[in-house]
């Protein structure tokens, strides 16, 4: 158990379901027939959700931190790959599906490991183009094929 | 008879050739999901939900529904098949329902009997398929029949219920759990409200007035949390994999084992249809079980084929028997399942009692292909199984990138936004953070399925009744319902009071 982590996510979520419960105030209640509105769900719920937090944010003075190791995690490679996931959503419709596709494999490919380029284009070039074939062409759905110039 | 009739029908649609095709398709990515560790049936499930949904986009609503569901439910139950693979060849559970198979296994293997253990939890688990749907049918018509009569107050408490328990089950703490399945019914709320025309937490985006797409959440928690979790901590290379030297169990194991598969195939189709415990809990007290009878315990852990036998059994009768609420009354147990009703409800195919009524097509269809797909999969297991078992070696570096690009083809060939791909990525990161630190994903996707529908009746209810609560109370099958609920939280809470060890399922 992460004391920290535990601690900050109460705090998030008490915030969550403070913010809930102010904004399901703006919900208007009125709906004709009924006497319970699209607001009364919501308002519940961030009820519910400040009393969980409040909970946890009390069990985290209760137990002692277990002894974590020091896990060394790979954050420069998670970067790397993350930003690239995000460049590639950014990029999809701009450049298309295979140009896009491609480049992210490539780039993640090496980043998990370094080496063997000639596989890593083969392997993202065949899964790019395999997939737009495959789904474009043969099945008929609609992707981004290729830049538009 | 009518079930007779109703199943021959459902023959009838398993046995069209493209669904044939569908259910091998499915055993076969879940024997192989069930087999690469680091993708269990759950994020391997939706990850192939928008890859099914647009297979399937040329075809008629019910006929794609019951396609799709027969290649998802194929995955689930394939990879129940293939987590032993990795449990027995290489200490590693697959999925965490073979995490008990590791004990007795892992040894067996070490002695140079790993074909016959894996032999013999194929052989288990398609018998436990079998039993698990033998009870199906039996169970699906009178069951769906009862629910049929429910009103709206009784939906509400029965609902809460099945959230209640995969909540009070799941993960170390119920804080934690129940945090995870209030922040789930809160992410349903966004959008138009389906009773009242009014938007709710939209704030004029208009890509938020339908709502966050179940899909997005699902497939980002679980595969993309999954991968990052690979990318952020190296596992360590695991050792060698142990060879499998002949495949057919001897006459010994076969007897060794009939009593076991025969008590874990029962044990785990009646844990399978209790809400919130899943397979792992399945394989674990079959495990128990199977040590309390037998005539020397001490050989448990060290290569004995019952441990192997039952457990392996037991998981897959569970999860044949998690499809009975979540057909019959539309209440997933599990993660999983969830995933697999949010995959219907994309098909506009309500799972529940009128199911069998409106889609027969679907639910019967169904539950014949996984007649298919078991014997499929007992064919692939056995002579194949060194095949599969080559699946472990697939290197991590072209797995992982090649799961994320899966993760957004699939979103956006469904969505087509770039929008949900980032919902995609943030979802993925706030799934490690949170299953990182204990708080279980699954209730919070089993919340956004439900949380609609758990509003709407609880609307309906107390427009029935004015706005008075105390309908919930004072209609006795809800009252039961709304008792089981409490109970079902309240209860290991006490019992941890009172220092007993309560058991956790830490699958989904």
């Amino acid at each position: 158990m992460n004391k920290k982590f535990d601690r900050f996510s109460g705090v998030a979520f008490l915030l969550i379901g403070i913010i809930f419960l102010i904004e399901s105030q703006k919900i208007s209640d009125s709906a004709y027939g009924s006497s319970v509105g699209p607001k009364i769900f919501p308002m519940g719920l961030g009820i519910i959700l400040i009393a969980l937090s409040i909970r946890l944010l009390y069990e985290t003075f209760k137990y002692k931190t277990e002894e974590s190791k020091e896990e060394k995690l790979q954050y420069k490679k998670f970067l790397i790959i993350f930003g690239s996931a995000v460049l590639y959503a950014f990029f999809l419709e701009k450049i298309g599906y295979v140009v896009s596709t491609f480049l992210f494999l490539l780039i993640a490919f090496q980043t998990m490991e370094r080496g063997k380029t000639v596989t890593s284009v083969i392997i993202a070039g065949v899964f790019s183009f395999g997939i737009y074939y495959l789904f474009s062409e043969l099945l008929g759905g609609s992707l981004p094929g290729f830049p538009l110039f | 008879m009518d079930t007779l009739q109703f199943l021959a029908d459902g023959f009838g649609v398993a046995f069209q050739w493209h669904n044939i095709l569908f259910a091998f398709v499915g055993v076969v990515i879940g024997t192989a999901v069930g087999v690469l560790p680091g993708i269990g049936p759950m994020s391997g499930v939706a990850l192939l939900i928008p890859v099914t949904a647009t297979i399937t986009s040329g075809m008629p609503t019910g006929a794609a529904a019951a396609s799709s569901i027969i290649l998802l439910a194929g995955v689930y139950y394939g990879a129940m098949y293939g987590g032993s693979t990795t449990s027995i060849l290489l200490n590693t559970p697959g999925e965490s329902s073979s995490v008990v198979t590791t004990l007795d296994g892992y040894q067996m293997a070490r002695q140079g009997r790993a074909g016959a253990a894996l032999a013999i939890s194929a052989i288990g688990s398609f018998c436990a398929g079998i039993v698990s749907l033998i009870g199906l049918v039996l169970l699906a018509e009178p069951l769906s029949n009862v629910a049929i009569k429910f009103g709206p107050a009784e939906y509400f408490s029965l609902m809460l219920l099945g959230l209640a328990a995969v909540s009070g089950l799941a993960g170390k703490s119920m804080t934690k759990a129940l945090i995870m399945t209030v922040f789930g019914l809160m992410l349903g709320t966004i959008g138009i409200d389906a009773v009242s025309g009014i938007a709710r937490f939209t704030y004029d985006q208009p890509i938020l007035f339908s709502g966050l797409e179940f899909l997005t959440i699902a497939v980002g928690l679980f595969a993309l949390g999954e991968v990052f979790k690979t990318i952020l901590e190296r596992d360590e290379e695991s050792g060698a994999i142990a060879k499998i030297h002949r495949i057919l169990p001897t006459k010994q194991d076969m007897k060794d084992s009939a009593v076991p598969i025969a008590r874990g195939s029962l044990l785990g189709f009646f844990i399978g249809v209790l809400p919130g415990a899943g397979a792992t809990l399945a394989s674990f007290f079959s495990y128990m079980t199977e040590k309390k009878f037998s005539k020397n315990p001490d050989s448990f852990g060290k290569g004995n084929i019952a441990g192997v036998a039952g457990p392996e059994s037991a998981n897959n009768a569970a999860s044949g028997g998690a499809m009975i609420p979540l057909l019959t009354l539309g209440i997933p147990g599990s993660g999983t399942t969830a995933i697999l009703m949010g995959a219907l409800i994309m098909y506009n195919i309500q799972p529940g009692p009128l199911l069998f009524d409106e889609h027969p097509e679907v639910a019967w269809g169904l539950i014949a292909s996984m007649f298919i797909g078991n014997l499929m999969l007992l064919v692939l297991n056995m002579p194949l199984v060194r095949l599969f078992a080559k699946i472990i070696q697939t290197p991590k570096k072209y797995l992982i990138p090649i799961i994320v690009a899966i993760s957004f083809f699939g979103v956006y060939a469904v969505q087509y936004t770039t929008f949900d791909l980032y919902l995609l990525l943030g979802c993925g990161v706030l799934g490690y953070l949170l299953s990182k630190n204990d708080y279980p994903v699954a209730p919070l996707v089993l919340a956004l399925v439900l949380g609609p529908m758990i509003e709407n009746n609880m609307r309906r209810a107390l427009t029935i009744s004015n706005g008075d609560f105390s309908i919930f109370v004072t209609k006795p099958l809800s009252l039961v319902f709304i008792i089981a609920a409490v109970a079902w939280l309240l209860v290991p809470l006490l019992l941890k009071l009172r220092g007993r060890k309560v058991i956790i399922n830490e699958e989904g």
